[in-house]
């Protein structure tokens, strides 16, 4: 059982990774506890008040029993209380995170039809006018910041045509078609800034298997070659490209951030972001480390994935 | 050119030919992409000195003015000039963007080089918390390094160089790091430690040399990527500080406004893209001349 080992050491060191950064999320955020009492108390708040309330929320003790104590209540689901609403952080987080959950989908729903699509299109006509122009587009792509794609989208396409809401008010949704519409602009920005890079991994594999023997049989054979290339080639060319699919799932949960804000989404992004602003420090150390433990999670997937799909990986270590 | 060429004056048909036809087998990619760069950084040094309006003067004419011969791509709420703002901006850009992969490269590489070089328990250590800092998503770790300097100094530069350099850094690093483990089986590499070299000597004379084409790349993919994490920190309202001309932010602040005025988001947007797409068609073009594969993950 070589290969459960592999897997079992693998998910090990996530967990070991994760612990460590739950510390680092946590010192990082509360280096200047000072801060946090200022910022709630207002600008009018005496030294006396500040300490007192330092005091009352425990601040005044040192940093590791406070991290020891956040992380007693983490491994229980407790994330503390939010510091502006006085809320548990777990319920502020929780409506959040369905949502940027639901857009993550659409999102990802979206990507893998458009990159084989394009991807197949590029390696079949390759050196050719269509494959120049998408090498070109993808390229164009993967430099196009995400804040400034959705922002270009939200102009053209909210603005201009008015097809989509530019702001994406999810809990106001009536039907689960609106949703869907609404999401629509969001979930297209997060979809092209992913398959730009599947498209240029699936083009390479799909031309490699191309110019593989059975390929070649296969067209000589007298296989039509859409046949050919669905079910003979693109199979084989899929393979590695799932792992750029691992990793674009661990992007997504990072690059969700930037979009949501762009679109005024209720995520957990946003939450990050106005968090930070409001120096809300329980808030903002549950959406870093839930984001972190799902990034570490869809990394370990890519791994165990890589693993599983080409064999000779599993002996090897 | 050659030098000859050069004292003689005048260039003959067929000289030209020669050196275009060298130009031509290049990567049309690289080609392109040195020629927008030089563009930018010429810009970015002599703009200042050309731009119509300093990039803070406001009232140089009707807030949300179109475009008009006094201002080139009209103004924004507090009628500044968009132009001289997106050309002030790319001395920022570019700087922010350049120091800070550059330190990283230079630091990532050189930690990287060693900890493959000197192995046992500090490559171990050294590599375990490049791991740990990678499996930080990039824009979560920026913020992270932000608040734990503390918003209020987060509209330094420096600080910005040294975020972006920070989240580089363990990335630059494990890059080095596994040219390193292949380069020292190498025999030049054996014969240097017999000589008795130290590990300094080796790590500069012998391991850097070899591994400068995949620290160019690298620094190519990584110089490509900063003006975007810049940008969205700045969008983000985690980078530079109106009223800095910086691409991101002005994109930001511009956004609500982008009906009555889209210059005002659609320059700066430009601006930023094209900056990026110069960088990673260079990166390309350079890569394929070296040989080299691009990593963009």
């Amino acid at each position: 059982m070589v290969f459960a080992r592999v897997v079992l050491l693998r998910a090990l060191w996530a967990s070991a990774t994760l612990l460590i950064v739950s510390f680092i999320i946590f010192s990082a955020i509360e280096i200047l506890p000072g801060d946090i009492a200022a910022r709630v108390l207002g600008r009018y708040a005496t030294e006396e008040m500040k300490a007192e309330f330092r005091r009352m929320r425990g601040l005044d003790r040192p940093m590791y029993v406070r991290y020891g104590e956040w992380l007693y209540g983490v491994v229980q689901g407790d994330f503390g209380d939010s510091l502006v609403s006085e809320f548990n952080v777990g319920e502020v987080i929780l409506p959040k995170l369905k949502n940027t959950f639901l857009l993550a989908l659409y999102a990802f729903i979206l990507y893998i039809p458009f990159s084989i699509i394009l991807g197949s299109l590029s390696a079949v006509f390759r050196e050719g006018a269509v494959d120049t122009f998408l090498s070109t587009l993808t390229l164009i792509g993967l430099s196009i910041p995400e804040f400034v794609m959705g922002t270009l989208f939200a102009f053209i396409f909210g603005v201009v045509l008015g097809a989509f809401p530019v702001v994406v008010a999810i809990n106001m949704a009536q039907s689960f078609g609106e949703a869907v519409r609404m999401m629509t602009l969001p979930a297209v920005t997060l979809a092209i800034a992913m398959a730009v890079y599947a498209i240029r991994m699936l083009r390479d594999n799909l031309i490699e298997v191309l110019d593989s023997d059975y390929v070649r049989m296969a067209i000589l054979k007298g296989v039509p070659l859409p046949r050919v290339v669905l079910r003979h080639a693109l199979p084989n060319a899929l393979v590695p490209a799932l792992n750029v699919t691992a990793l674009n799932l661990a992007y997504l949960i990072g690059g969700v951030v930037v979009v949501e804000k762009v679109f005024a989404f209720p995520g957990i992004g946003t939450l990050l972001i106005d968090s930070v602003f409001l120096r809300d420090a329980p808030v903002v150390e549950g959406c870093a480390l839930i984001i972190s433990a799902v990034y570490i999670l869809a990394n370990l997937f890519a791994d165990v994935m890589t693993v599983v799909l080409n064999p000779r990986l599993r002996t090897a270590r | 050119m050659t030098s000859s060429a050069a004292t003689r004056k005048f260039v003959t048909r067929a000289e030209l030919g020669k050196s275009l036809g060298r130009v031509r087998r290049l990567p049309w990619t690289l080609v392109l992409g040195s020629v927008l760069l030089t563009i930018y950084i010429l810009v970015a040094i002599t703009g200042p000195l050309w731009a119509p309006f300093p990039y803070d003067r406001i009232g140089t004419g009707k807030p949300f003015a179109p475009p008009n011969a006094k201002n080139l791509l009209g103004t924004d709420q507090m009628g500044r000039d968009l132009f001289s703002r997106v050309v002030h901006g790319a001395g920022h850009e570019l700087f922010l963007a350049l120091t800070s992969t550059a330190l990283a490269v230079v630091l990532g590489g050189f930690l990287g080089l060693l900890s493959g070089f000197v192995g046992g328990w500090f490559d171990e250590i050294l590599m375990r918390l490049f791991e740990v800092l990678i499996s930080i998503p990039v824009l979560v770790f920026a913020l992270l390094v932000i608040m734990a300097a503390g918003l209020e100094a987060s509209g330094n530069e420096w600080l910005l160089v040294g975020v972006v350099a920070l989240v580089w850094l363990p990335r630059t690093g494990r890059m080095a790091r596994s040219v390193a483990i292949d380069l020292v089986t190498r025999d030049y590499v054996l014969v240097a430690r017999a000589r008795g070299e130290s590990a300094w000597s080796i790590v500069w004379r012998e391991l850097l040399p070899n591994a400068t084409g995949v620290l160019l790349v690298e620094f190519g993919v990584r110089a490509g990527y900063a003006p975007i994490l810049i940008g969205s920190l700045g969008f983000l309202g985690l980078g530079v500080r109106p009223p800095t001309p910086e691409w991101g932010l002005m994109i930001s602040e511009n956004r609500a406004n982008l009906v009555a005025a889209p210059y005002t988001v659609l320059a700066p947007a430009l601006a930023l893209s094209g900056l990026v797409i110069s960088l990673n068609m260079f990166t390309d073009g350079l890569a394929r001349v070296l040989g080299r594969q691009v990593k963009r993950f």
